[in-house]
């Protein structure tokens, strides 16, 4: 039983580099596509839109900042729990933020490739995730603080 | 590549349509859109093939009878199974054409729709046929452009009514793609509004009078000939 709960503990240690690296490829796989698309139709302002496909990259990193808050030395079954259950909602909420990300980023790719001047705003949706993003990252990094060492 | 990225690449590759009837044009030439369009999986590019040949006039007109169209649509229609806002957006476009067909018949002086299913497709032929003789054909809260295009039609307005016809069109793509963006159904839609795009834009004075006088010409060439019944003997004196 202490074996499998140790277990667990390495589990959610690890969601959410893992989750977050699979939500950042997703992402940026959707927004590169956009950017990719985008380039063939314009003959300007090509970097802005790679530049703004590369957004859901920061979910990887978050996850790597979630693991190190979460990481105890050593693995303790006390904390096992609580570093799986913290960990891999953290991990699903990356991923979900940045395949969605992914998501908002083409459509702002697709909408000011019409029309320019809104590619700013077109942007914001994509940054209320990244938001969305921080919070679970903020109080991930919150609730470690109370995990026994 | 992935089917969904494919679609994404595709999509925003396609220049934005906009407004129909502005001078903006259709934004891309026919042969960069076919360029485009290669990357539509095998499949869907048989699809989009067939959905065209059954929504867009420059096909339609070669087809001869309505039974043929109607067979078509059908058949149309049921390849669409895994795309339901494509089945609706066909079977809507039939119907509209119906409905054009009925107010044209009315105008030539039918006294009544006769058997609609035979040169009609859709949900409203026996409303159609129950009542001929309402502007809409007791359509109207489905329908609230149809008593316009009655007007329009009656008066003669042809360009008007074209135009008021192709908007409405416009608008049914519209609405059966606005929850799709990036996947075929998206990619249909967009042809489809190209389509009518490129319709109106070539549309001109010019051209209308050079396709009447080809069409003169055709059927000048197979009339017979006022002379041919008069014998040679007598053209001779």
């Amino acid at each position: 039983m202490n074996e499998f709960v140790m277990a667990l503990g390495w589990l959610g240690l690890y969601a959410p580099v893992a989750l977050g690296a699979i939500g950042s490829c997703m992402g940026c796989g959707i927004g590169g596509s956009a950017a990719i698309g985008a380039m063939l139709d314009t003959e300007s302002g090509h970097g802005r839109f790679i530049g703004v496909s590369l957004m859901p990259s920061s979910q990887v990193i978050y996850g790597i900042v979630i693991m190190f808050s979460l990481q105890r030395d050593p693995m303790t079954a006390e904390a096992a729990g609580a570093i799986f259950g913290i960990g891999l909602l953290a991990g699903f909420a990356m991923l979900y933020a940045g395949i969605r990300q992914g998501e908002a980023i083409a459509s702002a790719i697709n909408a000011s490739k019409a029309k320019p001047e809104i590619f700013g705003i077109s942007l914001a949706p994509a940054a209320v995730l990244e938001g969305f993003a921080v919070f679970a990252l903020v109080f991930a990094l919150v609730l470690s603080g109370s995990i026994p060492a | 590549m992935n089917s969904r990225l494919q679609y994404i690449t595709l999509i925003t590759s396609l220049p934005h349509i906009g407004r129909i009837f502005t001078e903006h044009g259709t934004g891309i030439s026919r042969y960069r859109l076919e360029e485009r369009l290669k990357m539509l999986e095998p499949e869907h590019s048989r699809l989009l093939e067939r959905i065209v040949s059954v929504t867009a006039w420059s096909s339609v007109s070669k087809i001869e009878t309505d039974a043929e169209i109607i067979g078509l649509a059908s058949a149309v229609i049921q390849e669409l199974t895994c795309y339901p806002d494509l089945q609706e957006l066909v079977l809507l476009r039939m119907e509209t054409r119906t409905l054009i067909a009925a107010l044209r018949r009315r105008r030539e002086g039918a006294n009544d729709a006769g058997d609609v299913t035979s040169w009609g497709f859709g949900r409203w032929c026996r409303t159609i046929r129950e009542n001929w003789n309402d502007p809409a054909f007791g359509l109207s809260h489905i329908v609230p452009w149809a008593s316009e295009a009655d007007r329009l039609m009656k008066g003669g307005d042809h360009v008007s009514f074209e135009r008021l016809v192709l908007t409405e069109v416009f608008r049914q793509i519209g609405r059966h793609s606005a929850s799709h963006e990036f996947d075929f159904t998206a990619v249909v839609a967009y042809v489809l509004r190209w389509i009518i795009v490129e319709r109106w834009s070539i549309y001109s004075t010019v051209k209308a009078s050079e396709r009447l006088r080809g069409l003169l010409a055709e059927a000048l060439k197979s009339a017979p000939s006022p002379f041919s019944a008069v014998p040679e003997t007598e053209i001779a004196v």
